[in-house]
């Protein structure tokens, strides 16, 4: 009796196709069908942080998706125009409460759909968080910077743009991690870093009569050294490693 | 042993969920019945190292997942279905299996013939391309038990995995479960008896966040033989050792 493909049992090429593990053959073609291609960015993320998986969590982030990059350019480019126009630093007050917003969107329960499966990964979800964090943050600072020297026509000295408005943006950017990690909310964090920043913008008018006191100020870069560093410590121990089993 | 737990208990504010549970595990399928709220979830879920236990020892896969890279070993080896799928709906069947293969460490050399065998075995090839936001709530469960076997897991531990998936997938998906309990430890939290009698090897049955019966699914079977509640002898079987679990706590109490 012939096989279905012509060949003959006891023939050398019928025994070779049954030795052949169809199943696994086809495995292997879908896996190259399949096979998802990773972007640029991707590889250089993968390359850079020494990590694929992390790499891919990054790229994941609800922070960085393109609706949230548009809203920050807007944003950020209206300042910009609106300084260049009337010479108030509005890109200094606008970056910090943008900055918080996306932190405090960057990672979560509520925010990450697939969270509690994230929390029995391999790759913490600390390590998310934090290259997540970092990320937004960086996006923030470098569009920041672009609008500041657009606004500045390239007048900007480097230390002014530090203690302006990158220095504040990291208090409030610390602040919006902690409560949400701590609220375990991302629209709490995300409330408090503009509040905070609100409240800091307007508390320092009033002490000053100055509106861009908050981002003018020398003798506030040390305050805001402080909250950034106690709203770290707070947020690292939000996320800190459970205790394990108890004994 | 994969699964070696004393003591263990888990408390919500006021709400003991998981009350001195004592639990041994080896390769093999374990059914974990019980009641709504009976600690069934919140078990899964230390087990799956989501959540430190309150109190009590735990030890997965011969590891502590107390400490950071044991547990980090834990979960290279671990697979987890949450009772909750959480998904990203733009993501594709491929997509989302591939992105946790990542997140446990697989070597990325090694990831794409893993995720085609697995969106293979839970018979989803004709959808490995399709928007998770485009599929039936059967089929986002085929995707999540996917993802929790891509790793080829020596520890499985599947929430509520057959909710949602019709009688046919329910055969071939015990099927796998009997196949995917020959090398590792699978524990399965189910309301389902029949899934427990067709492909469970052993039964831990849960009761305010204790395990009250232990055995094997013919064991518990013979506790219901002169019962007339439940339809079949596992149902009269789970109604019997909670009836006698129940009876037992109130006898204990009022003495």
């Amino acid at each position: 009796m012939s096989g279905i493909d012509g060949s003959r049992p006891g023939d050398p090429a019928s025994d070779l196709i049954s030795d052949i593990d169809l199943g696994r053959v086809w495995t292997g073609v879908a896996a190259e069908v399949w096979r998802r291609h990773p972007g640029r960015l991707e590889r250089l993320a993968g390359r850079l942080l020494r990590s694929p998986g992390l790499a891919r969590a990054l790229l994941t982030t609800p922070s960085l998706l393109v609706p949230w990059l548009i809203a920050t350019v807007v944003v950020l480019a209206a300042g910009a125009v609106v300084t260049l126009s009337t010479g108030q630093p509005l890109v200094a007050l606008l970056a910090p409460g943008v900055a918080a917003a996306g932190i405090a969107y960057s990672y979560g329960p509520g925010v990450d759909p697939a969270w509690e499966l994230s929390c029995s990964m391999a790759i913490s979800d600390r390590m998310v968080l934090l290259v997540r964090a970092l990320a937004v943050f960086a996006v923030n600072a470098v569009l920041g910077l672009a609008a500041t020297a657009f606004a500045g026509a390239g007048q900007t000295a480097a230390g002014d743009v530090t203690f302006g408005w990158l220095v504040p943006m990291t208090a409030v950017c610390a602040l919006s991690l902690a409560v949400a990690t701590l609220a375990r909310s991302a629209s709490a964090g995300a409330a408090a870093g503009m509040a905070g920043w609100a409240i800091t913008v307007l508390s320092s008018r009033v002490a000053s009569g100055q509106f861009t006191a908050a981002v003018t100020r020398a003798a506030l870069v040390i305050p805001y050294l402080i909250v950034a560093a106690g709203c770290a410590a707070a947020a690292a121990y939000a996320t800190r490693i459970p205790r394990g089993t108890p004994l | 042993m994969n699964v070696e737990i004393t003591n263990l208990a888990r408390r919500f504010g006021r709400n003991q969920a998981v009350a001195g549970v004592d639990l041994e595990a080896g390769p093999g399928v374990l059914g974990l019945l019980g009641p709504n709220g009976a600690g069934k979830t919140s078990l899964l879920r230390m087990m799956a190292t989501v959540i430190p236990p309150s109190s009590g020892t735990m030890r997965l896969l011969g590891r502590d997942p107390g400490a950071h890279e044991p547990r980090r070993e834990i979960r290279r080896r671990l697979g987890y279905l949450p009772q909750a799928l959480g998904y990203y709906p733009g993501f594709t069947v491929v997509e989302f299996v591939e992105y946790f293969a990542l997140l446990k460490d697989m070597p990325s050399a090694r990831v794409p013939a893993a995720v085609a065998e697995a969106v293979e075995r839970v018979d989803l090839g004709a959808k490995a391309k399709a928007k998770l936001r485009t599929l039936s709530g059967g089929m986002l469960r085929r995707v999540g038990i996917a993802q929790a076997i891509v790793n080829n897991p020596e520890l499985l531990l599947l929430d509520e995995p057959t909710a949602g998936l019709d009688p046919e997938q329910r055969v071939q998906f015990r099927a796998l479960l009997r196949d995917l309990g020959q090398h590792a430890t699978v524990v399965v939290s189910t309301h389902l008896v029949e899934d427990v009698g067709a492909a469970c090897t052993e039964v831990a049955l849960m009761d305010a966040g204790r395990v009250v019966f232990r055995g094997t699914p013919a064991d518990l079977a013979a506790l219901g033989t002169d019962r007339d509640t439940g339809d079949a002898p596992l149902e009269r079987g789970y109604t019997a050792a909670l009836t006698r679990a129940r009876s037992l706590t109130r006898a204990g109490g009022q003495s």
